[in-house]
């Protein structure tokens, strides 16, 4: 029996899980729990069936039930995706059964040892430890970050949306590039998108290098020997980041009022606002800070520069000061300049070692939901694309959000996620294959 | 003449400086001042942040007409059990992959780095349907759990590099000796990267109380409001109307951060260069 192991115990395991090991290879506890998961599996083919078909279909209109008893098409997508990853690890494990019989048979043949069932349980022990201990990392990802990330990729191809396609009424079907068609054909949505799409790699690009570059000018000027007081000045340039950013970005839009505004008040008291009606540059006495579409965009990155800098400003002191001093002591003893070590020493240092906070920073303002929703709402609104629902000051988050949560055209929501997607993910690929474990390859 | 110039520099900078500061004293000072004004509008502020009248009718109406003690009670618990279940799930799952080798180690940290780049928000739409098949929408639970799987990819990586600082001589040592796995992770283990720790016990802490997308989305009943969608209510198209209150509402919010933070700030110089590339 045992002559051939090497082929009769993977053939066996293939007819059903766990026979190989037990029939032929004698190792009974190992072969046995193969076999209680093949009839697990076994037991619940029905289950997992009727999900599959349920992702495909994705329920039937069955108008004559009442509301509660219909088919809910995105219950049904979840749990075939569901059904979709239990299928993948079942395959998994099945394929693990058949390698596993056929090399212990291999084993066998050439030194005539098996691995005992002590040895197995020994070993399951230590590896049982690492497992369990991941799980609940592990399951809770997959529920709310794995799948979520796919789900949001597969709405995209389906009618999900008002009016007409909201479950549990009605019921959501698979379109295929429909709703891809559709954003690019319908002018408003095609322009809402490009002059939205173009806005957030403007803002980001903007509040990145200004919050960066004033950062940098203070975190310098604040080291420098000869500034007095610097502790206080950096206590008070610490406060705009420990104020939650919500709060501060109200504050603002509230400084920015047009009527109320103490900002225009100001100006009006101080005549300013007259003068420049005066001179026609104004129609009205107030300054549109937040209702035009030009000045918001500026205000919008000018205020998260005033959020922004002091990540910026701490960061660049912590490299700062442990920075190696001897080669600024080797460049002071060859006679240059000030600005000499600044443009040959300390910036170039600066932007090497701070490149994939920069690049991270980059990415994060794109996806910056609250700096631009809590000062301006995404207001003003745009003239010629308001099909579109985007505002002239969203980006693609809020745009997205809007589309969710206000219009709740999920469908044309997760098109715009995707696009996010895409956008985000060179980034996200060129700050992964910077890091240092991956240039190591130790991980 | 090169003193001259030195001198004019420096009177520049301290010039800069100076108006700089009070940039970003003046909305914060308007803030405040707005906290302690009589009156509820915007109109009845003084341009100078000096309140009319000092008062704190605003901080009572707060807290008799509105929610806010309830918002800061749901917006501390979600905060608090946040906390609590972040650092478990990345203290454990850190330690592992610190410590153990098991198949599939690589791909799954490769994963992590991945999905620590792409914001929940992206998946919004799925998170609530998920949440309600699991029958945990408008549940703090689903709202906790969610954001603790969001924060296990970058701090895992975090603590997993400081995990690996320790030399592992030392809990083979003691494994010898016969302590458990457990024991090892209690007693050598921890003991040695308390700060890091704490620091990740902190910003899971404070990440739920300004974040707004996720709990508008989650919670939707009125008694499950947290503090930043309450807020957000409040003044949102009204800010004319509530401005003081809301100043009020900010201000009991702002300043326990702003100790923690002014408290802390020689020890988050060190923490936020940590990300740079080494020389």
């Amino acid at each position: 029996m045992t002559k051939k192991a090497d082929l009769t115990a993977p053939v066996l395991s293939t007819v059903f899980m766990g026979l190989g090991q037990i029939i032929v290879l004698k190792q009974y506890i190992k072969g046995i729990l193969f076999f209680l998961f093949e009839l697990v599996v076994l037991l619940n083919t029905n289950t997992i069936i009727k999900a599959i078909k349920g992702l495909i279909t994705l329920g039937d209109p069955k108008p004559h039930l009442p509301v509660a008893e219909r088919d809910n098409s995105t219950f049904m997508m979840l749990d075939g995706l569901i059904a979709v990853v239990v299928i993948i690890i079942i395959v998994i494990v099945y394929i693990y059964n058949i390698t596993d019989a056929r090399k212990t048979g291999k084993l066998y043949l050439k030194t005539g040892n098996i691995q005992s069932e002590r040895e197995f349980l020994s070993e399951m022990g230590e590896k049982a430890f690492a497992y369990f201990a991941l799980s609940p990392a592990f399951v809770m990802l997959a529920f709310f970050v794995v799948i979520p990330l796919i789900f949001a990729i597969l709405i995209a191809f389906t009618n999900y949306s008002a009016p007409s396609h909201i479950p549990q009424n009605n019921v959501v079907d698979w379109v295929g590039f429909e709703t891809f068609r559709d954003m690019l054909k319908l002018k408003q949505f095609s322009q809402g998108f490009a002059r939205t799409a173009l806005w957030t790699v403007v803002w980001a690009f903007f509040g990145t290098v200004t919050c960066y570059f004033g950062g940098m000018f203070l975190a310098l000027a604040l080291l420098d020997k000869k500034i007095k007081l610097a502790g206080i000045f950096r206590t008070i340039f610490i406060l705009p980041y420990a104020v939650p950013g919500m709060i501060s970005l109200f504050i603002w839009a509230i400084l920015l009022n047009g009527q109320f505004g103490p900002i225009n008040r100001a100006l009006r008291e101080l005549g300013i606002m007259q003068w420049l009606q005066s001179i026609g540059i104004l129609k009205k006495d107030i300054i549109p800070w937040l209702s035009d579409p030009v000045l918001a965009k500026i205000m919008l990155i000018f205020v998260n520069l005033w959020l922004g800098f002091p990540y910026f400003m701490l960061m660049i002191t912590g490299i700062m000061t442990s920075m190696r001093q001897d080669i600024f002591e080797a460049a002071r003893i060859d006679g240059a300049s000030k600005s000499q070590q600044f443009r040959y020493i300390t910036f170039p240092m600066l932007m090497y070692q701070t490149m994939p906070l920069f690049i991270m920073s980059f990415s994060y303002n794109m996806n910056n939901f609250g700096g631009v929703y809590f000062l301006t709402n995404g207001n003003p609104p745009d003239t010629v694309t308001t099909q579109s629902f985007a505002g002239t000051t969203d980006t693609l988050i809020t745009w997205m959000y809007k589309l969710t949560l206000e219009q709740r055209l999920y469908n044309k929501a997760s098109v715009v996620a995707i696009i996010m997607f895409l956008v985000v993910a060179p980034f996200a690929l060129y700050n992964f294959a910077q890091t240092r474990s991956f240039k190591d390859g130790e991980l | 003449m090169k003193k001259v110039m030195t001198a004019i520099r420096y009177t520049f900078i301290y010039l800069l400086l100076i108006i700089l500061s009070f940039m970003v004293l003046y909305p914060l000072a308007f803030a405040v001042s707005g906290a302690f004004n009589q009156g509820k509008s915007l109109a009845s502020m003084n341009i100078l942040p000096i309140p009319n009248n000092p008062t704190t009718e605003n901080f009572t109406r707060l807290f008799t007409k509105t929610n806010y003690l309830n918002w800061y009670k749901n917006s501390l618990i979600i905060a608090l059990c946040n906390t609590f279940l972040t650092t478990v799930v990345v203290l454990i799952t850190a330690y592992v992959f610190s410590r153990f080798r098991f198949r599939l180690k690589k791909p799954a940290l490769m994963s992590f780095l991945i999905l620590q780049m792409f914001p929940s928000t992206i998946g919004m739409i799925a998170i609530y349907v998920i949440l309600n098949r699991l029958g945990l929408s408008d549940n703090f639970w689903g709202l906790i759990l969610v954001y603790t799987a969001g924060n296990i990819p970058y701090n895992t990586w975090l603590l997993k590099g400081y995990f690996d600082t320790i030399p592992r001589s030392i809990d083979e040592a003691a494994k010898v000796d016969g302590a458990s796995n457990l024991a090892t992770f209690f007693r050598i283990i921890l003991p040695n990267t308390l700060p890091m720790v704490a620091f990740l016990a902190v910003t899971s802490f404070t990440q739920p109380w300004m974040d707004f997308i996720l709990p508008r989305f989650i919670l939707r009943s009125d008694k499950n409001k947290t503090l930043a969608v309450g807020l957000f209510e409040m003044i949102n198209g009204r800010s004319n109307d509530n401005f003081t209150q809301f100043a009020a509402g900010a201000l009991l919010i702002s300043v326990p951060f702003v100790i923690l933070f002014v408290i802390n700030q020689k020890y988050l110089v060190k923490i936020m260069s940590a990300g740079a590339v080494k020389e």
